[in-house]
């Protein structure tokens, strides 16, 4: 019996409905609800938990975040400046440096800063100035390779005009490109700060007091003092979306915004 | 408008340009050009593409570094090592092919940003400057607007509008009607007649003839990266002695009439 394309179109969604209820139906039977239950919502015993998990972690993951952001987007503005520069040591420099910090995992750095720097120079200054400076490094790597994309996208007749008109080649550089190719790097520089946010979490491999927390380790401090399995990752989780989301919500506004108009 | 009008004729600028010579590597663009411009003058720079008319014209405010030869513009030697090139530029307004206006400025903020910056003028000043100059090029109720809810001929009137914001004594244009829809192109071409007829300097590349006819003092025809005839503009253009000459007016001004 030969079917329409519509009836078909329609048969192959029913099947593919069915067969999507058919998995969850197999998962739930196959679960061990009151184990999978304990390890990942026992919520009811993270009581001990609050009101730090917010006013301690949450607060030192974005304080983490935002200052090693900025620390990054200085030291980034530099080396891509470098890199565009016609002295070619600091291109070199640049290049290297910007290689190697992409190059090694940031777990990494983040050791040398928080186990590497204390062992060899003794506590020069609190373990969260580690964090900041291992984690600043290493965004200020990707974060000069889209200021130098962002730089490099604004027409050399911007310049051109800006010279032409008696700027001194910084003043041109800081009056007429760099707002125009701060536009440009926007919605990649929201999603530079998401990467961070979540890169903060490594930091809980380091050994740091208690008002030093960020959420991560908050969360795996709370798997060894409560009796909840991982709940308290999953609630680490949670502020991380909260954090990660509204984020992206603003780069896709930007994103739409800048291919409406150039401006 | 009298005294803008005298100033502009007192404090024009002349350009001489002795032996200038422009390679990008092996290639030599500029073989070799003498060229003046006296105070006041317009000269129209004109020839075939890649004759090296507009490297020359670039060459006057330093956007290239020539090679050698050596090019005085008002007080400046421009292409002394030593010459203040931000000092020198602030004298010579540049009008391009396309426009490059500062897309993330207003109309009024394009003609005040050098002014403010630059110059040292304050805000009150420069956004008095700027209002006068783009009433001179007839745009004087578009401050407000962004240069991309503009037209491409009302983009370059206010391109020109910015150059003149810094009172230049010299203005270079570059194709300025190149990138322009034909029926914008008399707009622009009519501002530039009203600044040569106030006594501006100016240098133009184009490929306009019965502007060059009509409104320059001087028509320079290059071919290949050296002069090849020059002279007063009704008889270079009317007239040319050089085959070279002729053969690009012909091409130029009767197109269909070609020899393929």
């Amino acid at each position: 019996m030969a079917m329409t394309t519509s009836q078909r179109a329609r048969l192959s969604k029913t099947i593919q409905i069915v067969l999507f209820i058919a998995i969850i139906v197999a998962l739930v039977l196959a679960l061990d609800w009151d184990k999978t239950r304990y390890a990942f919502f026992s919520f009811e015993e993270l009581g001990p938990m609050f009101p730090d998990m917010i006013i301690v972690g949450l607060k030192n993951t974005i304080f983490y975040t935002v200052i090693s952001f900025a620390f990054g987007l200085v030291a980034g503005l530099l080396l891509a400046l470098m890199k565009m520069a016609s002295f070619a040591p600091y291109r070199w420099f640049a290049t290297a440096f910007v290689e190697f910090f992409r190059g090694i995992p940031a777990i990494l750095v983040l050791l040398a800063f928080g186990f590497g720097l204390p062992q060899a120079f003794g506590t020069l200054w609190p373990q969260p100035v580690n964090i900041m400076l291992a984690l600043g490094l290493v965004s200020s790597a990707y974060i000069a390779e889209t200021l130098r994309a962002g730089l490099q996208a604004v027409p050399k007749g911007q310049t051109e005009a800006a010279r032409s008109l008696g700027m001194p080649a910084w003043r041109a550089m800081v009056t007429i490109v760099i707002p125009q190719a701060f536009k440009i790097v926007l919605p990649p520089m929201t999603n530079e700060v998401i990467l961070l946010t979540k890169d903060s979490s490594l930091a809980f491999i380091l050994g740091m007091s208690i008002t030093q927390y960020e959420l991560t380790k908050f969360g795996r401090d709370g798997i060894q003092s409560l009796d909840a399995g991982l709940t308290p990752l999953v609630v680490a989780g949670m502020f991380y979306l909260v954090i990660t989301i509204p984020l992206s919500l603003v780069a896709r506004k930007f994103e739409s915004r800048s291919a409406r108009t150039k401006r | 408008m009298t005294t803008t009008h005298n100033s502009m004729a007192e404090r024009a600028a002349g350009v001489e340009i002795t032996d200038l010579r422009k390679s990008y590597g092996s290639n030599e663009v500029l073989k070799g050009i003498s060229l003046d411009v006296k105070p006041g003058e317009v000269v129209c720079l004109i020839g075939p593409s890649g004759s090296g008319k507009s490297t020359l014209l670039r060459c006057v405010n330093l956007l290239e570094q020539p090679n050698g030869g050596t090019i005085h513009v008002g007080g400046f030697e421009a292409t002394d090592p030593e010459v203040n090139l931000d000092k020198m530029r602030q004298n010579v307004g540049m009008v391009f092919q396309q426009f490059n206006l500062f897309p993330h400025l207003t109309v009024l903020e394009n003609c005040t940003v050098a002014q403010i910056k630059v110059l040292k003028r304050d805000k009150a000043t420069a956004q008095a400057t700027a209002k006068l100059n783009l009433e001179r090029v007839g745009l004087g109720d578009f401050g407000a607007r962004y240069p991309d809810e503009l037209s491409g001929g009302q983009q370059q009137r206010v391109a020109i509008a910015r150059a003149l914001s810094m009172e230049p004594t010299l203005m270079l244009f570059d194709e300025p009607t190149s990138a322009l829809d034909p029926e914008t192109v008399g707009e622009v071409l009519a501002i530039m007649k009203k600044l040569a007829s106030e006594g501006m300097t100016m240098l133009v590349v184009t490929h306009e003839m019965a502007f060059a006819k009509e409104v320059a003092d001087r028509v320079v025809f290059m071919d290949g990266g050296v002069v090849v005839e020059e002279g007063r503009a009704a008889e270079v253009i009317g007239n040319p002695q050089q085959p070279r000459t002729q053969d690009f007016l012909r091409r130029v001004l009767d197109p269909t009439h070609v020899d393929i």
